[in-house]
């Protein structure tokens, strides 16, 4: 069973945590394409991915890039890096 | 004994055709090239040049006929989907496959089985009821059955799970069949090699051209190739192709693992599946009990086998068929899944003109090779959807119109 | 016991102790130590089995676990592969995959029609016409499989253990037991692991009667068992290499997860057979199992031997041979005898005649060996016109190795062909990942030492962090070791590359010719190496064919690829011990105790009903009654629970569910809908507001751990200043819901109860039965009620309490079932019933909790706006009339309007208050909202019309909701 080693605890195996899949920030005021491409797209290919994982036993979420060629773990990417404010989405009234 | 074998035995010298071409130079040009050399790939070939008489077409794979998920899955046929779109479309499938034998002179071993799909929960039982109700709409034999039932058609296993989530009933699909996955592939290939279709095995697209929005050629490891026509059916490498157009998908590859016991004497003849339990088996024709599970829960594009999949799988198969524990197990392996966010597949033209799509297949690749090819090639022939893929178009997701088969559960072979 | 020989220096069986075992139908004995088929071959029994297809006749091969066609089968387990199973007092055993006896196989005759089977032959026939294909399946599945299973066979469950070390090494041969003692001079945590019964490897069969080998064994073996750095796990096989080393062994106890920080390879090599005509006779055996079978059991394999040699380890055999009384009537030497060493001098100098540049053409005997043909060989083939027979009863193959180099492929590390060695050799090691001894090239004994000891220099250098260059060719031997084409053609063929799957060397040449031309594809439609050793001894020879035939090098050729399992693995080993555990609330023993029928909910258990399983629908009809006329309490412990604090939780919410929770007023609770980016709803449940900046949420049973996540997450996301504490199992929780709720209640708790100062949807804080408790005045089942959530220790107190305290009011308990049809009353929907992997709250007909133009932002909201204007299906009510008693729809029956499907019915019960059928179905639009009728296709086939109506449908005011049974009465 794969690894997973985190700068807080340690290598853990990977059956603990959870996975989220691609980092995503959602747009503010997409039209519908965007908005779509949001939603479902995903980048898909191989190669070094941003992605979120949830490690159950501590409650933490985590955002490592992975290559998901190799299933290596290339970095731990601190979550402040990845923040965003909520988006707006107003209707037209 | 069969009369065709008799030839063999009256001749010295072995005169068979050769199924597939011997290596050679790969043209300037062709109409049509086809990126996969699986199953889907050869399927599309073959109804190409039969149906519609387009020849000039070259199939390439990246590694051998029939190497990537179509040597892989667990050779599952069936049509017992949740939404009538899918439905229809596997139906067509099951028609095709029951008469491929013929069609190729080729047995693939079809072999009709019955497929149990368990419920252990009512929340399940109200699935499989669904399930039942649209199959049967539609002229699909699907019941739901009841423990007595099940009990009759498979007595060896253990319906109260040593007593935990005792299985309540389950959805019986009697078309439910098994074939032999590589045979499927051979044959078309042969077909199609045999209407004139080139076959380039180890043969690796690099990069696609394109002109404007359009597709003018292919760039492999042996050299470019212009051409009108390119389709990609190549399931878990499906991004890699479509990150050199730039196209963007849902496509996520998860890998899909397997595993097969020691053969032993036929004891099982139908195809269970527990959803509950993340299994299915099913006997195979040389007597090894061919397993599998869901997906691996996180995105990797490899082949790899892993223990805790094994393990698990082990754990919750004696839950329903505690004499399996004296077996062993022999064999495990890995596919790449392309999953789509609504389980079905991604069909037909997209915003590249003469780019055209056969991916998503995610864990129903294989029962859907005769229809996919079918389908694609009069959509390629016509440049037009098939109306049979219509739903599963590209395109649903920038309309938001998905298709409901995330019902039917994530283990669904 | 004719064949048993005097005690060899290490035999491993104990002479003092003997047992016997029947063996189809005959009696034989052996002591402990033997395997099943060291003692049947003592006992003179040669056959041992029937090969797979044509059902010949075969006996032992290796006696190292590749003996595929000596399976036994005994009324507890099938598949027994006797040269490693070890003989126990009183077995009963029989062959596998025989018609009739072994001696008496009914279906010896299909060797005879080989000829009409070619490769691939079932591809080719049975089909035509389609209508028969179920016989010839029916019989080639009879014919295909091994042994027989019973179904009867009860579940044996094997306990796991886990293991850590610094440096795991498999074999425990001479390379393996020095990579272990110098990794763990050097002071790392050293595990050494053999698959077989004993740590010694092939110094002790191969090496057995050569005087150097006594010091460099007894020292290793000694120094071994005293360090305290080495842990040895012998009997037991290493079934795969895992990532990030992750190692199962496996051994008779189970299984032992081994985790290392690397691995020393140090498996070995597999002899591989030479292909001619009847190399499958019994008493053709390789070298190193005849080396095995003497030395290790002392069982003579036979009376008179030819070697056959394409290397130097042939005269090692043959020298074995003579030491064991065996007569050598020749060696043959498939090349010339100078290119040999001193092993071939002193076979010389016994007088033992050798025939050079030589093959066996063809191996004679019917039933076991009785003679070899042996022919001039040009290194490709034979010739057979000057054909020279010799008889003996045994022939010992040594041309040639396969390195055990499955975990090495599975490491992802690269290999390639060596002509010297004529060899694959690793190329490329992974990071970790360390090789060592034959399966590195290195055969000599001072090679194989020295080998072991580099690599775990580098491996323990690798451990501690340095960047090491690999010296991996430095100890490798410079000669070959085995011959490049060990396979002799035949016009009559029976020359078996396969011994599992029974194929020729005609079926890979066959199967070449009709395409099937590269590696895999060879392997598939032939099945070379599909069988249960997985090619042990078929894939080396496979790949020299194939490239052969296509003219290709060896390296391009390539392999196929080397999966787990290196040997198969029992299920009741991989399955281990039953943990799946299941969660129960505080009150699961007042429940059982109390009748309840139990349910899994996720990993929890809850209350069905309560009452015998005979009077299901009776005691739910009354549990419900219950609730509507006096008083009911149920179990709600299993919902999810999360407090949520801090200055932006309030802003945290207004993300996560659609309505506005900020402007919750404290002590209040709002209705909390949660969808995901795409619209779709995932969760219910409420959310109350505790303090300024504290909240107290509820989710459903099934999505509480991923309500805790997406809540989590979205703190991450947007840096927000919030803490969660998931309380779902440090806090229970029940629901009190009846007309006598809030009488009841006020008599056990110091919280104000009237009407104004806790009104519905009101949230109060105060102590019940002297317990710290939170009220909530909820509607899910449209009664006046108390949600009370309590520490999980007090649950059972408080519980009881009131059920005591409920009996003047006809308190009962009520289970899910009860629940779910007084919330349909209400209309009120279960996600996941109700809704599907699709259904957005438009659809579910709940617009009224999508905000979309006061909140300018909630997760999925532009999905929503999107799909407003789209939506396609719309969850409405529907009754049949009173006193209906025709056959009841079910749900997931389908509406059907006009031939086509128009919906389905997601809920559907009998509602004791309003006398009549109830239930909610997602219905296609516009039909949903114009329909008068819908007609429903039930079981039997018949349509039953439904009458829509608007939800609630009980209490549609919600005038019960705050009224007392003072009031109501």
């Amino acid at each position: 069973m794969k690894l997973l080693d985190c700068p807080v605890i340690g290598k853990r195996p990977i059956s603990e945590f959870d996975y989220l899949g691609e980092v995503r920030v959602p747009p503010s005021q997409a039209d519908e394409l965007v908005w779509a491409d949001y939603v479902f797209n995903r980048k898909g290919a191989p190669g070094v991915l941003r992605e979120r994982w949830y490690h159950r036993p501590t409650g933490r979420w985590f955002v490592f890039d992975r290559d998901t060629l190799t299933d290596e773990i290339v970095a731990v990417v601190d979550a402040a890096d990845v923040r965003y404010e909520e988006p707006r989405y107003e209707i037209p009234a | 004994m069969p009369w065709r074998l008799l030839k063999f035995g009256l001749k010295s010298t072995h005169d068979e055709p050769r199924f597939f071409p011997e290596s050679k130079p790969l043209k300037p040009h062709y109409d049509v090239v086809i990126i996969g050399g699986g199953g889907h790939g050869m399927a599309c070939a073959y109804y190409l040049a039969k149906e519609h008489g387009i020849t000039d077409v070259a199939v390439l794979e990246q590694g051998y006929i029939g190497g990537g998920n179509t040597g892989r899955n667990t050779t599952i046929v069936r049509s017992n989907y949740l939404t009538p779109e899918g439905v229809k479309f596997y139906d067509t499938s099951v028609k095709l496959f029951e008469d491929l034998a013929d069609d190729f002179d080729l047995n693939i071993f079809y072999s009709t089985r019955g497929h149990f799909t368990l419920a252990h929960t009512d929340s399940a039982l109200r699935t499989m009821r669904w399930r039942a109700e649209v199959n049967k709409h539609q002229g699909i034999e699907s019941e739901v059955v009841g423990r007595e039932e099940i009990a009759k058609e498979v007595p060896y296993m253990d319906l109260d799970c040593n007593g935990h989530a005792p299985v309540m009933g389950a959805l019986y699909h009697a078309p439910g069949s098994v074939a032999r996955h590589d045979a499927v592939a051979w044959g078309y290939a042969r077909g199609a090699y045999n209407r004139g279709v080139e076959i380039h095995q180890k043969t690796r697209v690099t990069a696609i051209r394109t002109q404007g929005d359009r597709v003018v050629g292919v760039e492999t490891d042996r050299g470019a190739i212009s051409c009108n026509k390119v389709i990609s059916m190549v399931a878990g490498s499906t991004p890699r192709i479509t990150s050199m157009l730039g196209l963007r998908t849902p496509i996520e590859i998860f890998p899909l693992q397997a595993c097969v016991s020691e053969p032993v004497k036929p004891f099982m003849d139908t195809i269970v599946v527990s959803g509950s339990l993340h299994v299915y088996v099913s006997q195979s024709s040389r007597g090894e009990l061919v397993m599998g599970a869901s997906v691996d829960p996180s995105v990797l594009h490899s082949t790899r086998s892993s223990f805790d999949f094994v393990e698990g799988l082990a754990d919750q198969m004696l839950d329903l068929f505690p004499f399996m524990s004296r077996m062993k197990v022999m064999r495990q392996w890995a596919g790449m899944s392309d999953i789509t966010p609504d389980f079905a597949p991604i069909m037909g033209k997209t915003p590249i003109d003469g780019f055209y799509l056969d991916a998503g297949w995610g864990t129903w690749g294989f029962k859907a090779t005769p229809v996919s090819g079918k389908t694609m090639a009069w959509t390629v022939a016509n440049d037009k959807t098939h109306e049979l893929i219509e739903p599963f178009r590209l395109s649903r997701f920038a309309d938001f119109d998905l298709v409901g088969e995330k019902g039917a559960a994530s283990v669904g072979h | 016991m004719k064949y048993r020989l005097d005690p060899q220096p290490l035999e491993w069986i104990d002479r003092s102790e003997s047992m016997s075992f029947d063996f189809e139908g005959q009696r034989f004995s052996g002591f402990k130590g033997d395997s099943l088929t060291s003692a049947l071959l003592a006992g003179g029994q040669k056959l041992l089995g029937r090969s797979f297809k044509y059902h010949r006749p075969r006996s032992a091969l290796s006696l190292a676990n590749h003996d595929v066609n000596a399976l036994f089968q005994s009324a507890e387990a099938t598949n027994i592969r006797g040269d490693v199973t070890p003989v126990s007092e009183g077995l009963k055993l029989r062959a596998c995959n025989v018609n009739g006896t072994l001696a008496n196989d009914k279906d010896t005759y299909i060797g005879l029609l080989s000829r009409f089977l070619p490769v691939g032959f079932y591809y080719k026939a049975f089909h035509k016409p389609k209508k028969f294909f179920p016989f010839w399946e029916r019989l080639i599945r009879e014919k295909a499989g091994l042994g027989e299973i019973s179904t009867q066979w009860s579940a044996i469950r094997q306990p796991k253990q886990y293991g850590f070390c610094d440096l795991l090494v498999i074999g425990a041969g001479a390379s393996g037991m020095q990579a272990a003692l110098t990794a763990a001079d050097a002071g790392a945590d050293v595990v050494l692991v053999d698959e077989n019964p004993q740590i010694g490897g092939s110094l002790d069969y191969q090496l057995v009667n050569e005087s150097d080998a006594a010091s460099a064994r007894r020292q290793l073996k000694q120094r071994i068992a005293e360090h305290p750095g080495i842990r040895v796990f012998t009997g037991h096989y290493a079934c795969g290499w895992y990532t990030d080393h992750y190692v199962p062994l496996v051994g008779p106890e189970g299984i032992i997860k081994m985790r290392a920080g690397g691995v020393i390879m140090a498996t070995g090599v597999m002899e591989q057979p030479a292909v001619f005509r009847n190399n499958d006779l019994p008493g053709v055996m390789l070298a190193s199992g005849a080396q095995r079978l003497i030395a290790r059991y002392a069982v003579k394999p036979g009376q008179r031997a030819v070697v056959l040699c394409g290397n130097d380890e042939g005269y090692r055999a043959a020298l074995d041979m003579i030491e064991a009384g065996i007569e050598v009537a020749a060696v043959v030497d498939l090349e010339w005898l100078d290119k040999r060493g001193h092993w071939a001098e002193q076979v010389k100098a016994k007088g033992i005649p050798v025939l050079e540049q030589s093959a066996i053409y063809e191996a004679k005997g019917k039933d076991a060996l009785k003679a070899v043909v042996v022919a001039p060989f040009d290194g490709r083939s034979c010739d057979s016109g000057q054909g020279k027979t010799i008889r003996c009863d045994l022939l010992l193959m040594s041309v040639g190795w396969a390195p055990a180099a499955q975990l090495l492929y599975q490491s992802g590390s690269k290999l390639g062909y060596d002509k010297k060695l004529q060899q694959i050799l690793p190329r490329e090691l992974s990071p970790g990942i360390h090789a060592c001894g034959r399966l590195n090239g290195a055969f000599t004994l001072e090679q194989r030492l020295a080998d072991g000891e580099r690599a775990a220099k580098e491996a323990v250098a690798q451990l501690r962090g340095k960047t090491v260059e690999t010296e991996l060719t430095r100890f490798r031997d410079d000669r070959a070791h085995s011959h490049d084409w060990p396979i002799i053609g035949h016009p009559k063929g029976k020359n078996f590359v396969d011994y599992d799957e029974d194929l020729q060397l005609k079926d890979l040449i066959n199967a070449a010719k009709e395409g099937f031309d590269n590696i895999e594809l060879m392997k598939r439609f032939s099945t070379n190496g599909m069988g249960p050793s997985q090619g042990k001894h078929a894939n080396m020879n496979g790949i020299r064919v194939l490239a052969e035939i296509t003219r290709k090098t060896i390296d391009e050729t390539g392999s196929t690829t080397a999966r787990p399992m290196f040997h198969p693995v029992p299920v009741s080993a991989l399955a281990g011990r039953r943990f799946r555990p299941e969660r129960l609330t505080p009150m699961q023993a007042w429940h059982t105790a109390n009748g309840a029928k139990m349910m899994e909910a996720g990993r929890w258990l809850r209350p069905e009903f309560y009452g015998a399983p005979a009077q299901r629908e009776q005691a739910i009809l009354q549990e419900v009654q219950a609730v509507r006329s006096g008083l009911g309490i149920i179990d709600v412990s299993t919902l999810g629970k999360i407090e949520v604090m801090g200055p932006d939780a309030g802003r945290l919410l207004d993300v996560v569910y659609t309505m506005k929770m900020s402007t919750i007023k404290q002590g209040m609770t709002r209705y909390a809908l949660m969808v995901d980016d795409s619209g779709v709803i995932v969760d219910d449940g409420i959310v109350g507001r505790v303090t300024d900046d504290r909240f107290y949420v509820s989710a459903t049973t099934s999505h509480a751990d991923a309500a805790f996540r997406t809540l989590s997450l979205k703190i991450q996301e947007l840096g927000l200043n919030v803490r969660l504490v998931n309380r779902t199992g440090s806090l229970a929780a029940l629901n009190l819901a009846g007309p006598a709720s809030r009488k009841l209640l006020s008599t056990l708790t110091d919280v104000d109860l009237s009407e104004e100062s806790f009104p519905y949807l009101g949230m109060r804080e105060g102590t019940l039965c002297g317990y710290p408790v939170r009220l909530i005045r909820v509607g899910f089942v449209g009664e006046l009620g108390y949600e009370i959530h309590m520490p999980a220790t007090a649950a059972l107190e408080i519980w009881e309490t009131l059920i005591k305290a409920g009996k003047p009011y006809g308190i009962r308990p009520f289970g899910v079932e009860a629940q779910r049809v007084l919330r349909l009353e209400k209309g009120h929907i279960i996600v996941g019933q109700d809704t599907d992997g699709l259904t957005n709250p438009f659809e579910a007909n709940m617009a009224w909790a999508v905000p979309l133009k006061s909140k300018p932002w909630f997760t999925g909201k532009p999905s929503l706006a999107l799909l407003q204007a789209r939506c396609q299906r719309r969850l409405i009510g529907f009754r049949l009339p009173k006193g209906y008693n025709g056959e009841l729809p079910k749900e997931c029956h389908l509406i059907i309007e006009n031939g086509e499907m128009a919906g389905r019915i997601t809920s559907i019960a009998y509602s004791p208050a309003l006398g009549r059928v109830i239930g909610l179905a997602m219905v296609d639009l516009p039909l949903a909202e114009s329909a008068s009728a819908l007609e429903v296709r039930v079981d039997s086939g018949a349509m039953v019309t439904l009458e829509p109506c608007p939800t609630p449908f009980y209490d549609a005011d919600g005038a019960r909701q705050t009224a007392d049974l003072t009031e109501v009465a």
